[in-house]
C-alpha cells in the first residue's frame, strides 16, 4: 500500500508500518512496525493515526473552537495554560467521536478479538506522539469492549492537553493544538513470561543468550519473587549449553477485573515442569538474536508467552533496552595465550592438558 | 571422587576359570609382581566399549595389540607427546580396559617439548602431502593383502617345485603366508596412528582456544567448524543413493523393491539392458565402498556390504522409498558448507581481540587441515582392509577345518593368532612327514570349551570403570574420543550404584548432537536388528557404525552406552540433526525397548519417562 494511501487512512496495524510513517502515526508506533519488520515481535495491535486525530477535532467542531480560544487568550501565563488545558480536555472527553472514526476503530477491535479467540479481548491504549513530548506518557491498561475503547482513545487524545505537555510546547514554540497516534495493542495474557540477556551475564561472553522464564507475568522474574527456569543458549547454532529447572512456587497474575496484578501459587506438577516447551524457547532466542542484531549490541529484553495466541505469534517481546554491565567495560583482555605459531599453541595446550569444568 | 571396583577384586564368572588362557599373559591383571600390581589399582581403567561391545573373541584381539603398540609407541618413542605415553591395555572375563599413562615429571616434560615440536611440526606443515602418500602406503598395503593366498597342501608337490628348481615346498609357503597376513595386518595399524594423535592433539587445541574465547562453546559446534564435507566414510551410503536414484530415472525401482535376496533380484535386473547398465554401476560401487563394514570392523562378525548384499539392498530400499515419499536422502552437501561457513563467521565477528582471533583463526585452521585423516582413515583401515583380512582368515579356517583342527571355519576366531600359527605348524609337519597331528584330538574340545566360556563372558555386564579415578582427566585422547570426562565419571559411578540398587530412571551421558526429542525406545545390538527400527523411534546401542546411515533418517535420536562428542554416532546423528546422548555407560542394559525416554541431546541426559 503506498504512502499517499496511508497518509489518509484513520488506522494502521503495526506490520504495515515503517520507521519514517512516524509522522503518521507517532514515534512509538511506527517504532513498533520498525521491530516487526526486524522479526522482533510485539503483541499484535493497530495505530490510531494522527489524521484520526485530526479528523476528530475537525468533525466536532473542536479545532475551530480551541483555535478561538487560545487567540483570545493574549499574554500566556502558567495559569492560562492550565485553564486552557483544563478546557481542551473537557471539551474533548465530552465530545462524540464521529461514526467513521468509531466504526473502523470497532472493526479493528475486532479483528484483533477474533486473533485471539477472545471476545471483547483486553488491549491498551497509549499515546503516541510523533514528536517526543513529556507528559503524554498515559498508557490505560486492560481496556475491554467497543465502547471503553472509544473512552479511552478520546481520553489518550485529550492527553495531549495535560499541563505539563502545553507547558513543553509553549517552551519549544511549537502550537498548541496538537495531534497524536493512539496504540492499540492487545494486552499480553503472559502464560509464562521472563527476561533475555543476548550475552553470558556472568563474563560478558557475546556468543550467549541467558533466558530465564517463569509462569504468569514478568513481574515475578523481573522481582525475584521466584526461582525461574534459566537457560543459558548459544546464540549462533542455538545450541541450549545450560538449563536449570527453576522452583517457580508462586506466579503473578491479573485481578478478575485487570485493575491490578496478584500473586498466586503455582500448581506443584506445574512447578517440576519447564514453564515453556523446546519450540517457544527456540522461537525466544531467534527474537532475541534479530534484536541484538538489529541494534548492534547486547540487549536486555523482557518477553511473554501469550495464552490466546497461537505459536510462533504468542512470543511477544514487552520491552527492550542495553544491557548496561558489559556494555560500559571498555577494557578488554585476551582470553587466549599470545603464542606464534599454531604449532607453540599445540605444545602448550599438550602440556596444559584439558580441564574438564 | 568414590572410587571403581579394583580390577584385582573382580570375581571370574563360575564355569570359566581357566579363561585367561585365551589371551595373552600380559593382558592380565595380576598381583604376583607387587609393583605392577600398585600401578594396575592405581590407575583408572576405563571398558574400551566404543570399540568393543562384545567380549573378545581371541582371534579378534590382534586389532586390539596393534594399536596398543601403535599408539603407545608414537606417543612414547617415535613423537614423544610432551606429556603423554601410551595408553595400557588389559582384558578381564573377555573384556578389554585401556588406561592413559600420563608423564608427571615436568622436566620430562620438558625434554621432550622440542624434540615433539620439531617432529610433529614436520607433520603439520606437510600434512597435506604426507596425507597423500599415506593413502598410497595403505593402498599398496591392501593390494599386497590381496595378493596373500592359502592353499590346501598337495599330496604330492607340483613338479615346478623340482623342475622351477625353487626349492620351497607349499608347507613352508602356508606357514609364511599366515605370518604374511599377521603382519600385514600390525601394519596397517602402524599407518593408522601416523597420523591420529596428531590430528586430535590439534583438535583438541581448537576446541580450548574457542573454549576460552567462548566459554561452554559445544564440542559438536566446533565439529561442525572442522568436519570436511568430501568425507570418505559417508560415499558408501552416497553411492547407494547414487543407485537409488539411477534405479529410479531406468524406471527398475520396483525390482529392487521387490521383496527377496540381493541375488534374487540382480538375477532378474540381469534380465533387461537398464537392469544389466545398474549392475554395472553396481559393481562400479561396491570396489572399494561395500567393503564398508555393518558394525565398527573390529569383530570377525561385523561383515562388510559385499559379504552380504542383502544388507545394502535393504538399506537400498529404504533410500528408494524415501526419495519415492519426497524426502530428502544423503548429506544435504551445500546446506552443511552453508551452516559451517556461517556457524565460523558469526563467531569470529563476536570475537572482541586482535589476539584472540589470531588465536582462533590459527587453531581453526590446523584443525580443519588434519580433521580430513580424522574422519577418513577409518575407511582405509577399520573397514575396507579390515573387511578383507577377515575373509582371508577364513581361508586358513578352511584349511584347518579340511585338516579336521576346527569343527568348521568359524571356529577360527576361537584360537589366539599364536596358537594358529602353533596349530598351521603342527598340520604343515604332520603333513611334511606323514604323521597324525596332534591338532585334531587337542583343538575341538577346546574350542567348545572356549564357546561355553564366550557365552558367559556374553551375559556379563562389564563394569564401564576400573581402579582409581583421577582428580581431573587430562588426557585428550580419552576425553575427545572415548568421552571420558571428570563429569562422565561421576555419572559412571552414579549408574554403577544405581545399577546396584533397583534400576535408575535417569542416566547422564554426554551432549552428541543437540535438541530434545521423547519416544520409544529400540534397544539395537547388532546391525541384523537394525530393520527392526520403526519410525520416529530412539536407537539405543552400544555405540554405532556408518554403515547405519540408512538407518538414521527413521529415528528421533540416539543413545549409545560409550563414545564421546567425536564418536561416529555423535558425528552422524549431527548430520542428521537428530538429538544424541553418548557415553551414557549403561543405556542399553538400564534401557528397554519399548520404553518411552526422553533425550536431551544439549545436556547429555536420558529420563525413562514410562517402562514398557
Amino acid at each position: 500500500m503506498g504512502d499517499i494511501d496511508k497518509s489518509k487512512r484513520l488506522t494502521l496495524w503495526y506490520e504495515e508500518l515503517l520507521g519514517k510513517d512516524f509522522e503518521l502515526v507517532g514515534k512509538k508506533n511506527a517504532n513498533l512496525g520498525e521491530m516487526m519488520k526486524s522479526d522482533i515481535r510485539v503483541s499484535p495491535g493497530f495505530a490510531l493515526t494522527l489524521y484520526a486525530n485530526d479528523l476528530f477535532i475537525i468533525e466536532t467542531g473542536i479545532k475551530k473552537e480551541l483555535e478561538k480560544y487560545v487567540s483570545s487568550l493574549g499574554e500566556v501565563n502558567y495559569d492560562k495554560c492550565v485553564a486552557a488545558g483544563e478546557f481542551s480536555v473537557k471539551l474533548i472527553e465530552e465530545a462524540t467521536v464521529p461514526a467513521i472514526i468509531v466504526d473502523e476503530a470497532g472493526r479493528e477491535y475486532q479483528k484483533l478479538c477474533d486473533m485471539a479467540g477472545v471476545k471483547n479481548v483486553p488491549v491498551a491504549v497509549r499515546s503516541s506522539g510523533a514528536v517526543s513530548m513529556p507528559g503524554q506518557m498515559e498508557t490505560y491498561l486492560n481496556i475491554r469492549g467497543e465502547e471503553d475503547l472509544i473512552e479511552y482513545i478520546k481520553k489518550t487524545w485529550s492527553s495531549a492537553y495535560f499541563i505539563e505537555a502545553i507547558t513543553y510546547r509553549m517552551n519549544k514554540g511549537l502550537g498548541y493544538l496538537l495531534n497524536i497516534g493512539v496504540g492499540v495493542p492487545k494486552m499480553v495474557n503472559s502464560r509464562a513470561s521472563g527476561v533475555i540477556f543476548t550475552l553470558n551475564p556472568l563474563n560478558g561472553d557475546r556468543s550467549k543468550i541467558s533466558v530465564d522464564v517463569s509462569y504468569g507475568l514478568g513481574e515475578a522474574v523481573v522481582s525475584g519473587l521466584v526461582t525461574p527456569d534459566s537457560y543459558l543458549v548459544d546464540k549462533i547454532t542455538f545450541t541450549v549449553i545450560k538449563q536449570n529447572k527453576g522452583s517457580k512456587e508462586i506466579q503473578c497474575i491479573y485481578n478478575e477485573d485487570g485493575s491490578d496484578i496478584q500473586t498466586a501459587e503455582v500448581p506443584e506438577e506445574d512447578r517440576k515442569k519447564f514453564c515453556i516447551p523446546n519450540e517457544e524457547l527456540m522461537e525466544i532466542c531467534k527474537i532475541a538474536k534479530a534484536i541484538d542484531k538489529y541494534y548492534g549490541k547486547p540487549y536486555d529484553i523482557e518477553f511473554g508467552i501469550d495464552a490466546d495466541l497461537p505459536f510462533p505469534e504468542n512470543v511477544i517481546i514487552l520491552q527492550v533496552r542495553p544491557e548496561s554491565v558489559w556494555n560500559k567495560k571498555k577494557e578488554l583482555a585476551a582470553k587466549t595465550e599470545v603464542k606464534k605459531t599454531a604449532m607453540d599453541r599445540i605444545v602448550s595446550q599438550l602440556v596444559t592438558g584439558v580441564k574438564v569444568k | 571422587m568414590a572410587k571403581f571396583l579394583d580390577p584385582h577384586d573382580i570375581p571370574t564368572i563360575p564355569g570359566t576359570e581357566g579363561w585367561e588362557r585365551m589371551y595373552p599373559y600380559h593382558y592380565q591383571f595380576t598381583t604376583d609382581d607387587p609393583e605392577r600390581a600398585e600401578h594396575e589399582s592405581k590407575q583408572l581403567w576405563y571398558y574400551d566399549g566404543l570399540h568393543y561391545p562384545e567380549p573378545h573373541y581371541p582371534f579378534d584381539l590382534i586389532w586390539d595389540e596393534a594399536w596398543f603398540l601403535a599408539l603407545s609407541q608414537n606417543n612414547t618413542r617415535t613423537f614423544l607427546v610432551p606429556p603423554a605415553n601410551g595408553i595400557d591395555h588389559r582384558i578381564v572375563n573377555g573384556r578389554v580396559y585401556i588406561t592413559p599413562i600420563g608423564i608427571e615429571d615436568p622436566e620430562e616434560i620438558g625434554a621432550r617439548i622440542p624434540v615433539f615440536t620439531k617432529r610433529a611440526g614436520y607433520y603439520y606443515e606437510n600434512w597435506d602431502s604426507l596425507y597423500e602418500n599415506w593413502k598410497v602406503k595403505v593402498n599398496g598395503l591392501i593390494k599386497e593383502l590381496e595378493a596373500v593366498e592359502f592353499k590346501s597342501l598337495p599330496d604330492v608337490e607340483d613338479e615346478s617345485v623340482v623342475f622351477g628348481n625353487t626349492g620351497i615346498g607349499s608347507g613352508y609357503h602356508l606357514l609364511t603366508q599366515y605370518d604374511e597376513l599377521i603382519h600385514k595386518g600390525l601394519k596397517v595399524w602402524q599407518y593408522h596412528f601416523e597420523f591420529l594423535n596428531l590430528g586430535y592433539a590439534a583438535y583438541v587445541t581448537f576446541i580450548n582456544t574457542a573454549n576460552a574465547i567462548f566459554p561452554g562453546i559445544p564440542i559438536s559446534t566446533l565439529t561442525k567448524m572442522v568436519s570436511g564435507i568430501d568425507v570418505v566414510m559417508y560415499k558408501p551410503d552416497a553411492e547407494l543413493i547414487r543407485l537409488a536414484k539411477l534405479a529410479i530415472e531406468n524406471k527398475i525401482e520396483d525390482i529392487i523393491l521387490k521383496p527377496g535376496s540381493a541375488a534374487q533380484v540382480m538375477a532378474e535386473l540381469d534380465n533387461g539392458p537398464e537392469g544389466k547398465h545398474w549392475l554395472a554401476e553396481l559393481e562400479k560401487a561396491r570396489y572399494p565402498w561395500f567393503y564398508i563394514s555393518t558394525g565398527t570392523g573390529w569383530y570377525h562378525h561385523h561383515i562388510s556390504w559385499n559379504d552380504d548384499l542383502d544388507i545394502p539392498f535393504d538399506a537400498l530400499r529404504m533410500h528408494i522409498q524415501s526419495i519415492q515419499a519426497g524426502k530428502e536422502v544423503g548429506r544435504p552437501t551445500e546446506k552443511l558448507i552453508e551452516e559451517r561457513e556461517r556457524i565460523i563467521a558469526e563467531y569470529r565477528a563476536l570475537i572482541e581481540t586482535d589476539d584472540d582471533r589470531e588465536s582462533f583463526d590459527q587453531t581453526l585452521a590446523i584443525a580443519q587441515r588434519v580433521f580430513p585423516y580424522v574422519e577418513d582413515h577409518l575407511f582405509y583401515v577399520e573397514h575396507w582392509f579390515h573387511s578383507l583380512f577377515w575373509n582371508k582368515m577364513r581361508q586358513v579356517g578352511d584349511i584347518l577345518s579340511e585338516a579336521n583342527f576346527i569343527g568348521d571355519t568359524e571356529d577360527i576366531w576361537y584360537l589366539k593368532r599364536d596358537e594358529i600359527r602353533d596349530a598351521l605348524w603342527d598340520y604343515v609337519t604332520s603333513w611334511a612327514t606323514g604323521t597324525i597331528a596332534r591338532g585334531p584330538s587337542y583343538w575341538p574340545k577346546e574350542i567348545e570349551w572356549r564357546k561355553g566360556v564366550m557365552k558367559k563372558f556374553q551375559e556379563w555386564t562389564p563394569p564401564p570403570a576400573l581402579g582409581t579415578p583421577p582428580d581431573v582427566v587430562t588426557e585428550p585422547f580419552s576425553i575427545v574420543l572415548w568421552g571420558v570426562t571428570t563429569d562422565v565419571l561421576k555419572n559412571w559411578l552414579k549408574s554403577v550404584e544405581a545399577a546396584s540398587g533397583e534400576g535408575s530412571d535417569e542416566l547422564m551421558g554426554a551432549p552428541g548432537s543437540s535438541g530434545i526429542v521423547e519416544g520409544k525406545a529400540r534397544v539395537i545390538k547388532s546391525v541384523k536388528e537394525l530393520g527392526l527400527l520403526e519410525e520416529g523411534e530412539i536407537l539405543v546401542a552400544t555405540t554405532t557404525s556408518p554403515s547405519w546411515a540408512p538407518a538414521f533418517t527413521k529415528i528421533g535420536g540416539a543413545v549409545t552406552d560409550v563414545g564421546g562428542a567425536m564418536c561416529h554416532a555423535a558425528i552422524v546423528c549431527r548430520e542428521y540433526g537428530l538429538p544424541t546422548v553418548v557415553g551414557t555407560g549403561t543405556g542399553t542394559s538400564t534401557i528397554k525397548t519399548g520404553d518411552l525416554i526422553r533425550i536431551d541431546g544439549d545436556e547429555g541426559s536420558v529420563q525413562i519417562l514410562k517402562r514398557a
